[in-house]
């Protein structure tokens, strides 16, 4: 059965894939040198943004504006901090052996 | 050359239509968990976790749909309907003709009176035989005989003769279906004790009157039959949670009856109102609970109720009783709008739904706090459940949002409960004078119920809180307690303990504000007294 979930299961999986592919040419313009744990480090980044915004919104939708609206400007901000600080780890080259 | 950049162009462009196309993806990603969150937060399914009960259960616009014109094309004279036009109507009718008819074919065969036609009591002159309606042939008593047309009083007769057609209906429902049915019912009616047990349970209704022995027994007038067997416990208490989960309840547990646990005075049904033995059959406790609706209990202490939780527990112990009735055992309901023979709290807890919190009241990992108890006790035996521990001890010593937030000061802030005790048990406990004090000082549905909505617990059962539920029962650190602990104060508003009381010390404040179709303001042409606003 179609469900509304289940157009937003299809919509945001559609969705992420252009994120996929739009980051990996991001990445590749800014000479960001990715590896696998910065891919991870990104993706944990962007996943709990998403995580704490759903999370924010649904307290607004529940009735507790001022619960939600609290819990976007905090993630928004904690997560703008953390994020700065990811990118200064993206920016770092790899090692090079020998 | 020219052609490489070109292609160099053409690169480019396609390289920053997908970084555009990514950023834009994952804007509209933002946008799209935003939006699923708002849904999520206002889905009324998620509100309690039993059922819809949402005001926008009806989905379409019917103002897109609107016609012009009457509901229906007048084409006749308008007549009002009458009772024998309907197939249930009409039975009544018979029934009754059919009595008299029954009645006067014995006394004519007694010799005692003659009747032209039912319902005619003159007396039956010397000499005569039987009369012409009946065909001077009485059926045998206990079997069914339609009588002929000119046989029934009025409605029925002046019905059957321009419905003719409805008459052999009406006949061939009478004289052959319903033997049938009941010829069937004796040979294959046990197939379908189940759906029988549960269907006569939905119209269950009648007060006890009874002690134990006589009301636990019968179901209306009726005595119960004999006890139909399980295949085994683990099969009983299955089927009876799955019933009691079709009438309502949110969670049910069966334990045992512990004697110390029912009331010492007034057992419903008897005479006396001093103490009693506790009845021999009562040898286990279906327990559950059914919380109430979120809108109302959200907006306590002056703008909630107790009353629709309360009846919808009650309703369905009404229906569970007559379930197992219905299949041999007796049964005896305990509930918010038939009363209890037993104390609610710790059956609720012995039977695994929760555990006694800091209010005196019951947390359970579904609802919270949010939630009417109701019971039934009965000798069908079952396999019984165990208490449960998802750390609300230890969550309650440190939360003490119910104790802060308490308009009479009734909920207690110490440390633990180690020093308190009532009838020999420790748990923690209340002053329910100061508590009922309050009751009576609240608007709206009397009562106040703030510590069962303020409680942590009882949260609404989406997502979000669905979550927290279930990582806060699994760790046993405690860590994530504090953190949620700590983010219901810091996050969630509530107006301060003060506040919800009667003016001039307080303002009749709310937890939340009550919905609106619970507000005069927006239905009522009434001039009103607003004393939430001001001072």
């Amino acid at each position: 059965m179609i469900t509304n979930l289940v157009i937003f299961a299809f919509v945001t999986g559609l969705l992420s894939g252009a994120v996929i592919i739009g980051a990996i040419f991001w990445t590749r313009d800014m000479g960001l040198h990715m590896t696998w744990w910065k891919w991870l480090l990104s993706a944990i980044w962007y996943g709990l943004l998403l995580f704490l915004l759903f999370a924010g919104f649904t307290f607004i939708g529940e009735g507790e504006p001022a619960a939600g609206w609290r819990t976007v400007g905090i993630s928004v901000f904690v997560m703008g901090v953390l994020g700065m600080g990811m990118i200064r780890l993206l920016r770092k080259a790899p090692k090079v052996k020998g | 050359m020219k052609k490489k950049s070109i292609n160099e162009e053409g690169s480019c462009s396609r390289r920053e239509f997908i970084k555009i196309g990514g950023a834009v993806a994952a804007g509209l990603q933002v946008g799209a968990v935003a939006g699923a969150g708002l849904a999520a937060g206002k889905d009324p399914s998620t509100h309690t976790g039993w059922q819809h009960l949402g005001d926008n259960t009806q989905f379409v616009d019917r103002t897109k749909l609107v016609r012009k014109g009457p509901a229906y094309e007048i084409v006749g004279e308008i007549l009002r309907p009458e009772r024998q036009e309907s197939a249930f109507g009409r039975q009544g009718l018979i029934m009754r003709d059919m009595r008299q008819y029954r009645e006067m074919i014995q006394s004519f065969d007694a010799g005692e009176e003659r009747q032209q036609g039912m319902g005619n009591k003159e007396p039956i002159p010397q000499g005569e035989t039987a009369p012409e309606v009946t065909g001077g042939i009485g059926p045998p008593l206990g079997t069914i005989k339609f009588p002929p047309v000119e046989a029934f009083n009025e409605p029925m007769l002046s019905y059957y003769k321009a419905r003719p057609d409805l008459y052999e209906l009406d006949k061939v429902r009478m004289e052959e279906i319903m033997p049938k049915k009941k010829q069937d019912q004796e040979n294959y009616g046990d197939y379908y004790s189940l759906i029988n047990a549960w269907s006569g349970s939905w119209h269950t209704s009648e007060r006890i009157t009874d002690p134990p022995e006589e009301s636990d027994f019968k179901i209306g007038r009726r005595r119960i039959g004999d006890p139909k067997p399980f295949k085994s416990p683990a099969h009983a208490a299955r089927l009876i949670k799955k019933v009691a989960h079709h009438f309502g309840a949110a969670m049910v547990g069966i334990t045992t009856i512990e004697p110390e646990w029912c009331y010492n005075y007034d057992l419903r049904g008897s005479e006396s109102r001093d103490t009693y033995e506790v009845p021999k059959h009562w040898e286990y406790v279906i327990a559950f609970g059914i919380p109430h609706q979120w809108e109302q209990v959200n907006s306590n202490p002056n703008s909630g109720t107790s009353l629709d939780a309360y009846s919808r527990s009650t309703i369905a112990a009404r229906r569970l009783e007559t379930f197992i009735k219905s299949l041999g055992y007796p049964a005896r309901r305990h509930s918010p709008m038939d009363g209890y023979d037993l104390i609610a709290v710790p059956y609720l807890v012995k039977a695994g739904l929760g555990e006694q919190g800091r209010h005196g009241i019951v947390i359970t990992p579904e609802t919270g706090s949010n939630f009417r108890a109701a019971f039934v006790t009965t000798n069908l035996e079952m396999e019984i459940d165990q208490p449960i521990e998802f750390g609300v001890k230890e969550f309650c010593e440190h939360c003490q949002i119910c104790a802060e937030i308490c308009p009479s000061g009734s909920i207690s802030t110490a440390e633990s409960n180690e020093d308190m005790h009532t009838r020999g048990y420790r748990h923690w406990e209340i002053n329910q004078t100061s508590c009922y004090n309050f009751w009576m000082q609240s608007m709206g549905g009397m009562g106040c119920r703030l510590c069962l909505i303020a409680c942590p617990y009882s949260r609404k059962n989406n997502w979000v809180h669905g979550l927290a539920r279930k990582l806060d029962t699994t760790d046993p650190t405690g860590l994530i307690d504090n953190g949620l602990t700590m983010m219901q104060k810091k996050l969630f508003d509530a107006p301060e303990a003060q506040d919800y009381l009667p003016p001039p010390d307080g303002h009749f404040a709310n937890y939340r504000q009550p919905p609106e179709w619970l507000q005069v303001k927006n239905y009522l042409d009434i001039e009103v007294s607003d004393p939430t606003i001001g001072d």
